[in-house]
């Protein structure tokens, strides 16, 4: 098969290519890379352009336990995550589920927005599922406690967005997995269970490793879920306090030393990234 | 699933175990049915009850008062306006994806592209990175270049996201495409441009159409940059729906979320077989 690689091409080639391209690149240049390096700059800048490293130190003192927070809450929602997945993962590969791996696909479809505000509904102390807690009979629908506007409603809102493209990217994985190894595994009387933590996610690490680093990625941006679903005072999110400085305190340098800090806790994704870009 | 495992599921064990084990098996089966669905429609059907809900007092279970009357009034008010902006900006940003990535999805697939490592690069910038740091600094430029608060600023800050979720799943259509097929064209004297339109793109539609229907939903569902901006003078359907729960306008905001939904639901339910796993995982990561 006759292969056309980078150096084989002509020079009209290479001007059609570079013309085709060019349109793309410019609005993502114009519009992310360049606004992404400014970024950086003005991060190590004061507000009378001297460079310096304030900017962090006040980043730090004011949003480090925010920053912290944030952290905690994606590793929260991650281990969250990846153990439903696992668990809807392995059922769906062991077993037969019509249906399920349709309902778990809904949350794919669903806008970010959506999922902050139907959480705030649902989880609100007066909210839909408080109401049919209440129905069963069992609880005193006075004391039922509120988990809107907590730190469990955002690990819910981030949970519940993630499912689709987790339970995606954790069955594509497991259904890569040899049926043999798993009939032998059953035949020495390994349950379903047994099946999924001691064979298919130990199988998997790799896959289940990327499927972590993406989601967290975008947990991490994610500013519609915390944005709609706010919080009670104490610690928020890191993007709510990145907003906050832009908006109401016009103070870019800050905004711009948390923006870096997030590309810091971001880089896995990026690493992740890089590698498989330059094997190919 | 393989057949033979089918059978081995579910007639060895059972037959060996006597009957209390299939009602077991049931019962589990049932139970993690019941457990899915409350977790993925319990929130999703709050919204459809709170957006009927004309009154609704503690602790009633369901709405005091049913009613449509928030659906009135949102189809009356400024609502309808942000639908239609938020439409008619997702329709346009489609297109131009369409038309701006498909020739360079291909180029890319078939490696006829110069620095192909670096473009690639480039468009993997925005999906590693988090979007409000970066986007608050076009927010600044784009106050420079006067286009904050104009439908041009809206559909570029738009397209942003747009072409590098396009481009990474057309490039994936377009890799899936036997290479011997053009080869072959090219053969029998089809010229590149030629083939590109009677071979290759023939083969890449359905993957096209259904990367074009997520570039749209990618759109309608952008909230970040169109806060940044297109408010307060463009507002779009998440930006409404996130003013109205700010005012807790619970219904109001039911409504939006609604409608905002729907697009997304049906085009799960009408492109089942088009929608590859490769595709949608770009998506998710939006």
């Amino acid at each position: 098969m006759r292969r056309i690689n980078a150096f084989s091409l002509t020079l009209k080639q290479q001007l059609a290519g570079a013309a085709i391209a060019a349109p793309a690149l410019a609005i993502v240049t114009l519009l992310f890379v360049y606004p992404f390096l400014r970024s950086l700059q003005s991060s190590f800048r004061s507000q009378e352009g001297v460079w310096t490293l304030d900017n962090y130190s006040e980043a730090l003192s004011i949003y480090g336990g925010d920053y912290l927070y944030t952290l905690w809450i994606c590793g929260v929602s991650l281990v969250a995550l990846i153990i439903i997945t696992a668990i809807i993962g392995g059922l769906l590969r062991l077993g037969v589920y019509p249906l399920l791996e349709f309902i778990f696909k809904i949350p794919l479809f669903v806008p970010f927005v959506v999922v902050g505000h139907a959480m705030r509904v649902f989880l609100a102390p007066h909210g839909t599922l408080n109401s049919a807690l209440s129905i069963t009979g069992m609880f005193n629908p006075d004391i039922l406690p509120s988990f809107a506007f907590s730190s469990l409603g955002l690990v819910a809102a981030l949970v519940w967005k993630n499912l689709g493209i987790g339970l995606l990217l954790m069955l594509g994985a497991f259904r890569s997995v040899n049926e043999s190894m798993l009939e032998a595994a059953r035949g020495m009387g390994a349950g379903k269970m047994k099946l999924i933590w001691h064979f298919l996610v130990p199988m998997n690490k790799g896959s289940v490793g990327v499927m972590a680093v993406l989601t967290f990625t975008s947990m991490l941006g994610s500013f519609s879920i915390p944005a709609m679903i706010g919080n009670a005072g104490g610690s928020q999110m890191i993007m709510m306090d990145l907003y906050h400085q832009i908006v109401y305190q016009q103070n870019y340098g800050v905004a711009n030393a948390i923006g870096v800090l997030t590309y810091i806790a971001s880089l896995g994704a990026a690493i992740y990234y890089l590698k498989g870009v330059t094997k190919k | 699933m393989s057949k033979p495992l089918e059978v081995a599921l579910l007639s060895a064990p059972m037959s060996e175990r006597g009957p209390w084990f299939s009602t077991l098996r049931l019962t589990r089966r049932f139970a993690i049915y019941a457990i899915s669905i409350f977790m993925i429609f319990g929130p999703l059907s709050s919204l459809l009850l709170w957006s009927v809900a004309e009154k609704w007092f503690w602790p009633n279970p369901f709405p005091t008062q049913w009613g449509f009357k928030y659906w009135q009034q949102a189809f009356e008010g400024k609502m309808l306006s942000s639908l239609g902006l938020s439409f008619g900006i997702a329709i346009v940003v489609s297109i131009i994806c369409l038309v701006i990535t498909v020739p360079l999805a291909y180029v890319i697939a078939r490696n006829r592209i110069p620095l192909k490592h670096i473009v690639l690069l480039i468009f993997l910038l925005p999906q590693a990175f988090p979007q409000l740091p970066v986007f608050s600094n076009v927010m600044v430029l784009m106050y420079r270049w006067d286009l904050v608060g104009t439908l041009t600023g809206l559909i570029l800050i738009h397209l942003v996201g747009a072409l590098v979720f396009s481009l990474w799943t057309l490039v994936s259509v377009f890799q899936s495409i036997a290479e011997p097929l053009e080869e072959a064209s090219y053969m029998l004297g089809g010229s590149r441009i030629y083939t590109f339109f009677h071979v290759v793109l023939p083969i890449a539609l359905p993957g096209i159409i259904a990367s074009t229907l997520l570039v749209f939903l990618y759109s309608l569902d952008e909230f970040t940059g169109s806060l940044l901006i297109g408010a307060p003078y463009h507002i779009t359907m998440p930006v409404f729906m996130y003013n109205a729960a700010g005012g807790y306008e619970m219904q109001v905001a039911s409504v939006t979320s609604v409608l905002l939904m729907i697009p997304g639901i049906l085009l799960l339910f009408l492109l089942q077989k088009y929608m590859r796993s490769e595709y949608l995982a770009a998506f998710g990561r939006v």
